[in-house]
């Protein structure tokens, strides 16, 4: 099963420098968190969508389209429920502002992730580390971010064959109220945090047999550097960022 | 052929481990490997094969840290002084788990990275890409994620990397253990290419006897030390050491030595050495002899019962739309043993995945027990069918043996007489009795996989699947593990394994399929399906020496015991 989220394509958006997507994945997070307007939010939201289809990523967002679905439904009661300071009741604690406002966090958090998931689709593992190094991150760090992202697929790959281990002995994640299921878990949860545990140990051994860390000076065989669509991409994103900021200010929408 | 210079020399090495109270994991080592030379490391696990690995880099101690002592020198740079990443130009090191190893997007970059942190110019890297994958065989593969790769793939892009950093020495940790036999050939394909190199030093940690004779020289270990060191046709020849040592005899010389105490420098290792001895000695197979066999194998067909399990038609397609199973037909009865054989991605683990409901079948029917699993979940059909993983590390969880065992039948509802009862039971079985408060993670990978197996015989299911149930341990934890299963078999169970180990299947299945891109290509008593060798080879399945040997001979025999039971002087 193919856990990993990078798609393999050769698109404008996975040409473009990673140093660009970072930047704009930056600029996409800043104008998704000023605004608590459920209409610029979507119009926001369809601009990163817009993005994520260039650079044919809509493919990844099915995988998680569960999440996205969850995450929107979850402000929207959560908000609903409490929003204070609401003038338009509707039932009981709930009203219309709090309802635009659970929506409005729905698709601010959903914004982000797809903006997130648009990004590790378009961009290796090696052109982030490369991107930050180029940002003046130090190359150990760099390297330790985008070994974090890789870890995400190895941990959710794992999981997934002790599942099946488990449930071969009879354990059934699927009866019983929220706290047995919890404890249900368990059996899962111990065996995958070993087998990481094992797993990034071998790791850091074959990283060192390979030479990691020789000399602070170290080459690269990517090449990456600012073309012509990166200016483009770069000039349209931070236009929108700063209009964004502007009728924010100016105090146009909220 | 004058003295060669030194590639490797290690004087009095100790090593001891921070877990380790008394013993030590090397202990006064001593070992000069020269310029050129194949060297085949073997022994029981324990032995300190690992640790003598992890130290030629020196892993140890400057990464794994302990009590350290001694002296050792790689390409003429003071290993502990130099450190791990100024070592990887003089020697690289590859590890058994091909997965860890492995981290980056593509197979290119995979081999960049060592040159990159060497600060090679991309140019250069660009060369050194081309050759690297030329040389272990992985031309259009460059573009593609090492996820995508299979197992022998992957392991052979694991070396490629860290040939990259174009080191002169390299040692290779295990790596064919978790590979189908395709991949372990292909991998030992590439260490004779590289052997051709005669500046090229290779040192392999192997338990695969066959392969060792390929060797220039073979050092084995125990308890840390070096117990033999010689050339392969000399040290090969001492089937006494290598039984008692725990590791696997080669069968030819076996035979020959329990059969006919023939000296030991007389043995032959080969099939055919061996069959020019046999013929010398005016031996033959005996008719009669060999009729009694094939009567056993007949009774023993006669004992099975009713039918436990039915698989119609079964074909599986995942959801990309790749057709794993093309239509599998198989029955088995109460009793009966069956291996199943086939490489990497030829469907085995799919398959037997429906026999316990983990996965649906696209089409076709699987019935346990009459039970279809279409129709009934998981939980209903484990109370018929029991599977244990390959890793028992994907399911022990417990804090002690005792839990892990009871789990089962306590998720089943059993009561507290009934759970002990089992556990009791199911500890007998694998030969744990008096674990019971063992900590399972302190365990030998030998002794997990037993508490894995115990704690799915606690259920109590009639069928047994197990995945690979001897990967990963030494050639007597092997022997163990499966007379355990025979005895279990003996006692009712039926068995189903899946194996890449030619030799227990041919000792102790009564039955094998052997599977090639889903599809049986060969199904039958095992004594059948090993007599086509050929058919076999086509899907890389080499069948064990004694085999070979008695199908020369025009019968087949198993096991080296068949064989002496067979075996009569002529006239």
């Amino acid at each position: 099963m193919d856990m990993f989220l990078y798609l393999d394509k050769n698109t404008i958006v996975h040409r473009l420098d990673p140093r660009t997507k970072v930047i704009l994945l930056f600029c996409s997070f800043v104008m998704a968190l000023m605004f608590t307007n459920p209409y610029i939010l979507s119009a926001i939201a369809a601009i990163i969508v817009i993005y994520g289809v260039m650079g044919k990523s809509l493919a990844n967002l099915k995988r998680i389209r569960m999440i996205l679905i969850m995450i929107f439904l979850l402000s929207l009661v959560l908000w609903s429920l409490s929003y204070k300071g609401g003038s338009t009741q509707l039932l009981g604690p709930i009203t219309l502002e709090g309802i635009l406002f659970g929506v409005a966090t729905g698709i601010k958090f959903d914004a982000m992730i797809i903006s997130g998931m648009v990004f590790l689709s378009s961009t290796k593992m090696e052109e982030i580390s490369l991107g930050l190094v180029k940002m003046k991150v130090p190359y150990r760090g760099a390297f330790a971010f985008s070994t974090a992202l890789r870890l995400v697929p190895m941990i959710v790959s794992t999981s997934y064959t002790i599942i099946q281990a488990q449930s071969s002995r009879g354990l059934d994640l699927k009866s019983g109220n929220i706290f047995s299921r919890i404890k249900k878990y368990i059996p899962l949860v111990i065996p995958t945090i070993l087998s990481v545990i094992r797993n990034t140990n071998v790791f850091a051994m074959a990283l060192e047999s390979k030479g990691f860390g020789y000399s602070e000076e170290r080459s690269n065989y990517l090449n990456i550097y600012l073309k012509k669509n990166d200016y483009v991409f770069l000039s349209l994103g931070v236009l929108l960022t700063i209009g964004c900021i502007f009728i924010r200010v100016v105090g146009i929408v909220n | 052929m004058g003295v060669k210079d030194s590639a490797i020399s290690i004087k009095n090495l100790s090593f001891q481990y921070k877990t380790q109270e008394n013993e030590k994991a090397l202990n006064n080592l001593n070992l000069e490997i020269e310029k050129g030379q194949f060297v085949v490391i073997m022994g029981p696990s324990g032995a300190g094969k690992s640790t003598l690995a992890n130290s030629l880099n020196g892993l140890i101690p400057n990464f794994i840290r302990g009590k350290y002592e001694g002296n050792v020198v790689v390409g003429e740079m003071p290993v502990k002084e130099t450190g791990v990443s100024k070592m990887a130009k003089k020697i690289g090191l590859v590890f058994q788990d091909f997965e860890a190893q492995l981290f980056s997007t593509n197979a290119k970059l995979e081999i960049a990275f060592g040159p990159e942190n060497f600060g090679i110019d991309r140019e250069k890297i660009e060369e050194i890409i081309k050759d690297v994958l030329r040389v272990v065989d992985l031309e259009s593969f460059g573009e593609r994620h090492p996820a995508t790769l299979s197992g022998g793939q992957k392991q052979r892009l694991a070396i490629g990397s860290v040939l990259a950093s174009q080191p002169d020495i390299i040692c290779m940790d295990e790596p064919t253990t978790d590979l189908d036999p395709l991949g372990k050939l292909q991998i030992f394909k590439i260490a004779n290419n590289l052997h051709e190199n005669e500046d090229f030093t290779l040192v392999i940690i192997e338990h695969e006897t066959e392969e060792a004779l390929h060797a220039d020289r073979i050092v084995v270990m125990k308890d840390g030390k070096i117990i033999e060191d010689g050339k392969p046709k000399d040290i090969l020849k001492k089937v006494d050491t290598y039984e008692s040592l725990g590791l696997m005899p080669l069968q030819i010389p076996l035979f020959f030595k329990r059969a006919f105490k023939t000296e030991e420098n007389e043995l032959p290792l080969t099939v055919e050495d061996g069959i020019k001895l046999f013929k010398e000695n005016n031996l033959k197979i005996d008719d009669d002899l060999y009729k009694q066999l094939l009567d056993k194998d007949i009774k023993r067909e006669n004992g099975y019962g009713e039918t436990v399990l039915k698989v119609s038609d079964l074909k599986h397609t995942y959801p990309g739309g790749v057709e794993v199973l093309k239509g599998i037909d198989l029955e088995l009865k109460k009793g009966e043993f069956l291996a199943i054989l086939g490489h990497n991605g030829s469907g085995k683990t799919t398959l037997v995945r429906h026999f316990n409901g983990l996965l649906a079948p696209t089409e076709g029917n699987v019935l346990v027990n009459g039970l279809n699993t279409r129709e009934n979940s998981i939980y209903e059909i484990g109370k018929h069918i029991g599977y244990v993983f390959q890793n028992p590390d994907h399911q022990i969880f417990a804090d002690t043996v005792y839990e892990e065992v009871a789990f089962s039948p306590k998720i089943r509802g059993c009561k507290e007489d009934e759970i002990k009862q089992r556990v009791k039971q199911a500890l007998e079985s694998v030969a744990l009795t008096g674990y019971e408060e063992a900590d399972p993670f302190m365990l030998s990978k030998g002794e997990r996989q037993r508490v894995a197996v115990a704690a799915v015989l606690s259920a109590q299911p009639q069928i047994i699947i197990l995945d690979e149930p001897t990967t990963g341990l030494d050639y007597a934890e092997q022997r163990q593990m499966m007379e355990l299963i025979k005895k279990l078999n003996e006692e009712g169970h039926t068995i189903i394994i899946i194996t890449h180990t030619m030799w227990v299947a041919a000792e102790y299945a009564h039955k094998v399929a052997a599977i090639r891109s889903g599809e049986i290509m060969k199904f039958g008593k095992t004594r059948d399906v090993f007599k086509e060798e050929e058919e076999l080879l086509k899907s890389y399945l080499k069948t064990p020496h004694i085999v070979q040997m008695s199908n020369v001979l025009n019968k087949t025999v198993l096991s080296v015991d068949e064989m002496i039971q067979v075996t009569k002087k002529r006239g």
